[in-house]
């Protein structure tokens, strides 16, 4: 595999839902280790095309590829096994289990051999090798002290780094994250966002994101998506002043200038 | 932080906690055994397994079930025609029983797991009545249809179950052996699977598993049980009728899981030993004693969402945070 490859690419990826097309004939397609960030105004289609690249749905027009094979018929929780990871809109964690245990499917995973199929139904989830590698990944998001505590009753900014600590410990190869700052406080975005900037080296990632700013430290190229299609691509200074994404994404006279 | 650990994990699980919670359970049923007689406690406590079976798809994978007395029926005819047909050995019986009910697991799981909420709890009553059917009037050649058919069981040593004491041994055994092996299960990794597709199904196939595997799988689980309690029933009784495979019974071990406390394998036996408590003594009194099993269904609705043991539970979760 060389480096050259795009690690993730669709060829006129359409979806078609009774007439409604969300994602019309996108092509777009990043290399390994690129950080890209996807913004567009709200049912401009982002969502859905991050559920065609992670499978919950499969395009009904279109290839999906990622380093080079085909996937656009693979299940997501095969696509999950080849790196291709995600985190929701709408925070997902399981709030009836303790924090901890949101991490023990994602952890016992990545330690998953063969030998390991008898130890999934037999042995204690909570065994200490377990337990210390779900308490690893809670310390890199700064909430190991809420190990024990049901995820009911963290806040909304904890359960966000909660879902990543999941996504994290996945080990992904590419990262998908949709709105990852939604409904933070600024501390926390502040938080995050220099969580991404030190993991970002190790995998490639997407960023679905409605506030620009929050993430153009952090992508080298900005896609914009408008009624299903990308309409425009690039370094992000060169989008944000290219005059069609203007008018889409801030009406005709106002917004940013093109010093951002 | 780690005295805190402590006192949780003493609801979670542990090492030696499943020993723990199988003698606590043993003498129960012990303490139980002179106030409601061998023959009620032997009952009893085959109903428990049956509830502990149900339980395990209702209330930790959330998949509700009006027709699992198809799979409880299912074990009873199976030892039945198995006893008549080709061996009296009990033993071999009850095992033909539990792979009867895992076989129509692996039968029916397919097109049963793909659905979930009312479907799912329908589709089941909809092949429980197939079920019904089929030993009632297809093929009452066989089953005696409306009369049902004895069972008759050699004598292996010492194992007669003819001998109540050896009847109520073994069924207090295999209550035994089934919570210890659920709760094996429902404390490992995939029992947080399955915690977790209750919660959100499509969360966990975002995080590498095959959700429909494990739903198939945890359904075979479930119905074997289901047919272990139907076997051992009959065991029991030595006579199975249709009232085995009945769909209008769905809804005691329904109610039984609900009282007790659904997602607990505590509840499931509180619950089972509660209703059958009320079904048998309520009944001698009062002549539509069902009214009463509704009120007190209304008030766990209502008061005690988690049933009573998961009140309990929290009340002393309460006390040791305190």
């Amino acid at each position: 595999m060389t480096n050259e490859q795009p690690i993730i690419e669709t060829r006129g990826a359409t979806i078609n839902f009774n007439g409604l097309v969300a994602v019309d004939s996108v092509d777009f397609s990043m290399k390994q280790g690129e950080a890209v960030g996807v913004i567009g105004p709200n049912g401009a289609g982002k969502t859905t095309f991050f559920n065609l690249l992670t499978g919950l749905f499969f395009p009904t027009g279109g290839t999906i590829f990622f380093s080079g094979t085909d996937i656009t018929r693979v299940p997501p929780h095969k696509r999950v096994l080849m790196g291709i990871i995600r985190t929701f809109q709408l925070v997902s964690v399981f709030d009836s289990l303790p924090v901890v245990d949101n991490l023990i499917l994602s952890t016992h995973r990545i330690s998953g051999h063969q030998e390991s199929k008898r130890k999934f139904f037999f042995n204690d989830a909570h065994h200490r090798e377990m337990e210390e590698r779900c308490l690893d990944a809670l310390k890199l998001m700064g909430i190991e002290s809420k190990a024990d505590v049901m995820t009911s009753e963290l806040s909304y900014g904890e359960k966000r780094k909660l879902e990543l600590a999941v996504a994290l410990s996945l080990e992904p190869k590419i990262l998908l994250l949709d709105e990852p700052f939604a409904g933070l406080s600024d501390m926390e975005i502040c938080e995050v966002s220099g969580i991404l900037a030190e993991v970002k080296k190790k995998f490639s990632f997407v960023i679905i994101e409605h506030k620009i700013s929050h993430i153009l430290d952090l992508v080298g190229r900005l896609c914009v998506m408008h009624e299903g299609k990308l309409i425009a691509e690039g370094p992000p200074n060169e989008v944000l002043c290219n005059s069609l994404v203007r008018e889409v994404y801030w009406g005709k006279e106002e917004g940013l200038t093109c010093s951002v | 932080m780690k005295t805190d650990h402590k006192l949780m994990s003493l609801f979670k699980t542990g090492p030696g906690r499943s020993i723990f919670d199988v003698a606590v359970i043993a003498a129960g049923f012990l303490v139980l055994l002179p106030i409601l007689g061998i023959n009620r406690t032997t009952d009893f406590m085959i109903f428990c397994v049956f509830v502990l079976g149900f339980n395990l798809l209702y209330g930790f994978m959330g998949r509700l079930s009006f027709g699992h007395m198809l799979y409880l029926g299912t074990g009873a005819y199976a030892i039945t025609l198995f006893s008549e047909h080709v061996s009296q050995n009990p033993l071999l019986a009850v095992l033909a029983g539990i792979l009867a009910g895992a076989l129509i697991g692996v039968i029916l799981g397919p097109i049963i797991v793909r659905t979930t909420g009312a479907c799912f709890a329908l589709i089941n009553l909809a092949f429980d009545q197939v079920g019904y059917f089929l030993v009632l009037v297809a093929f009452s050649k066989y089953t005696g249809g409306e009369d049902g058919m004895s069972a008759y069981f050699s004598k292996m040593g010492f194992l007669d179950f003819g001998q109540k004491p050896v009847m109520f041994g073994f069924a207090l055994f295999c209550l035994l052996l089934t919570f210890y092996v659920l709760k094996k299960f429902t404390s490992s990794p995939y029992g947080v699977l399955i915690k977790s597709i209750k919660e959100n199904e499509t969360r966990v196939k975002f995080l590498g598993y095959n959700t429909f595997t494990y739903k198939w799988i945890t359904f075979i689980i479930s119905t074997s049980i289901a047919a272990f309690a139907g076997a051992l029933s009959i065991l029991n009784y030595g006579y199975v009728t249709p009232s085995f495979i009945d769909p209008s019974r769905a809804v005691e071990v329904i109610f039984a899981a609900l009282i007790g406390g659904s997602g607990s394998l505590y509840g499931a036996i509180i619950g089972g030993v509660l209703y059958m408590a009320i079904s048998n003594y309520l009944a001698s009194y009062i002549s539509r004693w069902e009214m009463f099993l509704g009120i007190a269904l209304l008030i766990c609705v209502f008061r005690f969402r988690s049933g009573i043991w998961g009140f309990v539970a929290d009340k002393l979760k309460l006390r040791a945070a305190a």
